[in-house]
């Protein structure tokens, strides 16, 4: 029983160690051998829970899936409209970046590469976001509820501008915006978003 | 045994828009009656799992046909 125990706790310490190296190195940047010794085991002993990089690479990944529970539970929890909806999930996002800002370094480094898992990044964090909005502003202007907007393009806008702001504060640690609380700015972005699309939050 | 009171369907589109639209149908139905949802997100397993979970409502068949996804949920 302690035994398995410690295998999974030898897991999650291979996954720990390699999100960190993968997010501070890249993919290429990284080797099996210097996760094993960072994590004190035997190259062997790593590969016997992840046959390959490429899987230790993908578990890491899909760890990051697992964010869909709390879109879940913003739904469920939200009066249904656009205003509500976008502003809970935007919210749950913003928090599980500023938790573990690893996951945004792996998302760059990814783009640099040019590896796969850039698709993968967006299918799991952004596209909730873009879907989202595209298909309600479109419903939304059907009713005059936002003006004449291109949703795909608006879509885009807001991806920028929250990807942008969680860089800044995250990543970066831009002075000029040192002062502001993320969970703020990024909400205040969000009605920024609202403002531009002509949208009146608690209208639909 | 495939009965249901209400049909959703959800093809094309992803998280969250399957389950807002499914939270919108349930509200309209009794306690009791069945949705039947029709996705093809394949995140969408999940989701509903989650989704009946968090409001008491009853997963009575989760399937997967092709690239289809097919769950009736009983309003609790």
């Amino acid at each position: 029983m302690s035994k398995r125990l410690k295998a999974s706790e030898r897991k999650a310490a291979i996954l720990a160690v390699a999100k960190v190296l993968f997010s501070d190195k890249g993919y290429h940047g990284v080797a099996v051998d210097e996760i094993a010794r960072r994590v004190g085991v035997s190259p062997a002993i790593l590969y016997r829970h992840f046959p390959s990089k490429e899987a230790l690479y993908e578990e890491v990944l899909n760890r990051i899936a697992c964010q869909r529970e709390s879109y879940v539970e913003a739904v469920v929890q939200s009066d249904g409209s656009f205003g509500e909806v976008l502003r809970m999930i935007t919210r749950r996002y913003v928090e599980s970046v500023s938790r573990d800002p690893d996951y945004l370094r792996m998302e760059l480094q990814s783009a640099l590469e040019g590896s796969d898992a850039t698709r993968q990044f967006f299918e799991n964090r952004w596209r909730p976001f873009t879907d989202y909005i595209e298909v309600t502003v479109r419903e939304l202007q059907a009713s005059g509820k936002v003006a004449q907007t291109d949703g795909r393009i608006a879509a885009l806008m807001f991806q920028g501008m929250l990807r942008e702001a969680l860089y800044a504060k995250c990543i970066f640690g831009t002075p000029r915006y040192r002062d502001l609380d993320l969970n703020e700015l990024t909400d205040y972005l969000v009605t920024l978003f609202f403002r531009a699309i002509g949208y009146r939050e608690c209208e639909d | 045994m495939s009965g249901y009171d209400l049909e959703l369907d959800a093809r094309g589109l992803n998280c969250p828009l399957p389950i807002l639209r499914a939270k919108k149908s349930i509200q309209g139905l009794e306690s009791g009656q069945v949705l039947r949802i029709v996705a093809t997100d394949p995140g969408s397993v999940k989701d509903f799992e989650a989704f009946c979970k968090q409001t008491g409502n009853e997963l009575l068949a989760a399937s997967q046909d092709g690239g289809e996804y097919a769950f009736s949920i009983r309003k609790g």
